[in-house]
């Protein structure tokens, strides 16, 4: 292969790689506030911790259930950029939190 | 010991007394336009910036406390979040607004940070990291607050009464970040009895706090007890930043305002 042609795919392969780079943290939320395009973790975020203020409606099993939902979503967030990864920790353990505080005080009634 | 050594050692004393009287720190009462202010230094000065000063009575009119710190995810302490620029870039934090993009109000709000900063960027970045510096604002406190209600202490603005004229409209959503929710449902408010005799019981309005904070924002973090009159509160306590403190010391109205919280009427 020629000399031009090689730095040509070198140059490219670099740009393709940063571009990748990016694609992985910001940028992609900027896009995703004009047009979200949500991943699967966020969806069943939204989908758990959207409930909060019904809370208190919540049978003991259906407070389980999310609960468990969020310690299954954990891992996922943590695989998440550094920022994400704060955000919706914080987020997830304030959700969590709730559903596990709601679901004691029923059991605090029954009692 | 004479006369004399006598009224030596009572003058030492005096001034001794007089000197440590004066060691403690005492807190300035903030002015109504400082009252909710946050100085926010985790990373600025080692960025070569000045902290960040945060107004909450400019932010706190157009949102819901819930909006900033669930959905936005910010803590309920200055500095606790470690909010980094590269955060605000991304589109989180103070970036979930400041955007550059988002329009209030008929105005496009600045962007927090960007990266590159060029140095035509400064004056933008003193928006924020202005702590010392005489920076103008878009907003005067003093125009902001004239046609809203009046109250004595903290901001000098009665906020909820503002909210129920139609005067504030704070939004409860967050484009971008708050997840898609029903609406609140409405919440009983129930009385709490004062530990000292003939202090009006509190009324406490769970209604008016749901409002605002949604329920992940107090419970479990703030009040933890799960079953009514299991925690004893005191103004201790609050005054120290807990309880009713963690708000009731920075940004809503200020303990100092008893009569707010100890509202029951009192019959002989």
């Amino acid at each position: 292969m020629s000399q031009p042609i090689m730095i040509v795919l070198f140059i490219s392969a670099g740009l393709a790689a940063l571009g990748g780079t990016r694609a992985i943290g910001g940028p992609s939320l900027r896009t995703a506030q004009s047009a979200p395009v949500k991943e699967s973790w966020q969806k069943e975020f939204e989908d758990t911790c959207s409930k909060t203020q019904d809370a208190m409606t919540f049978s003991q099993e259906e407070l389980t259930s999310l609960i468990s939902r969020c310690d299954d979503l954990q891992p996922q967030i943590e695989k998440l950029d550094e920022t994400r990864k704060k955000v919706y920790l914080r987020r997830l353990k304030m959700c969590r939190g709730l559903y596990a505080y709601v679901l004691d005080s029923k059991r605090n009634e029954k009692k | 010991m004479n006369r004399k050594a006598c009224i030596t050692l009572v003058l030492i004393l005096l001034f001794c007394s007089s000197f440590l009287s004066q060691t403690g720190t005492k807190k300035k009462r903030p002015l109504p336009y400082e009252y909710g202010r946050v100085v926010i230094n985790n990373y600025s000065e080692q960025g070569n910036l000045a902290p960040v000063v945060f107004e909450h009575w400019i932010h706190r009119a157009k949102f819901t406390c819930r909006v900033c710190h669930v959905d936005v995810g910010f803590a309920m302490k200055a500095g606790g979040t470690g909010i980094r620029a590269a955060d605000n870039e991304r589109g989180f934090y103070c970036g979930s607004c400041h955007d550059g993009k988002k329009v209030v109000e008929g105005k496009t709000v600045f962007e927090a940070c960007s990266n590159p900063v060029n140095s035509a960027d400064a004056k933008r970045c003193e928006r924020c990291h202005s702590l010392g510096k005489k920076v103008p604002s878009d907003f005067d406190f003093f125009v902001f607050s004239k046609p809203l209600p009046k109250e004595r202490f903290g901001n000098s603005i009665d906020w909820e009464k503002a909210e129920e004229l139609g005067l504030i409209k704070p939004a409860t959503v967050l484009e971008g970040a708050s997840a898609g929710r029903n609406a609140l449902p409405v919440q009983r408010d129930f009385a709490l009895s004062p530990k000292v005799e003939g202090m009006p019981d509190i009324i406490f309005s769970h209604k008016k706090h749901t409002v605002w904070n949604g329920c992940e924002l107090c419970h479990p973090d703030i009040f933890v007890g799960v079953k009514k009159g299991t925690t004893h509160y005191t103004m201790e306590d609050n005054v120290e930043g807990k309880f009713c403190g963690a708000c009731h010391t920075t940004v809503a109205f200020p303990l100092t305002d008893c009569q707010r919280c100890h509202s029951k009427p009192v019959h002989a």
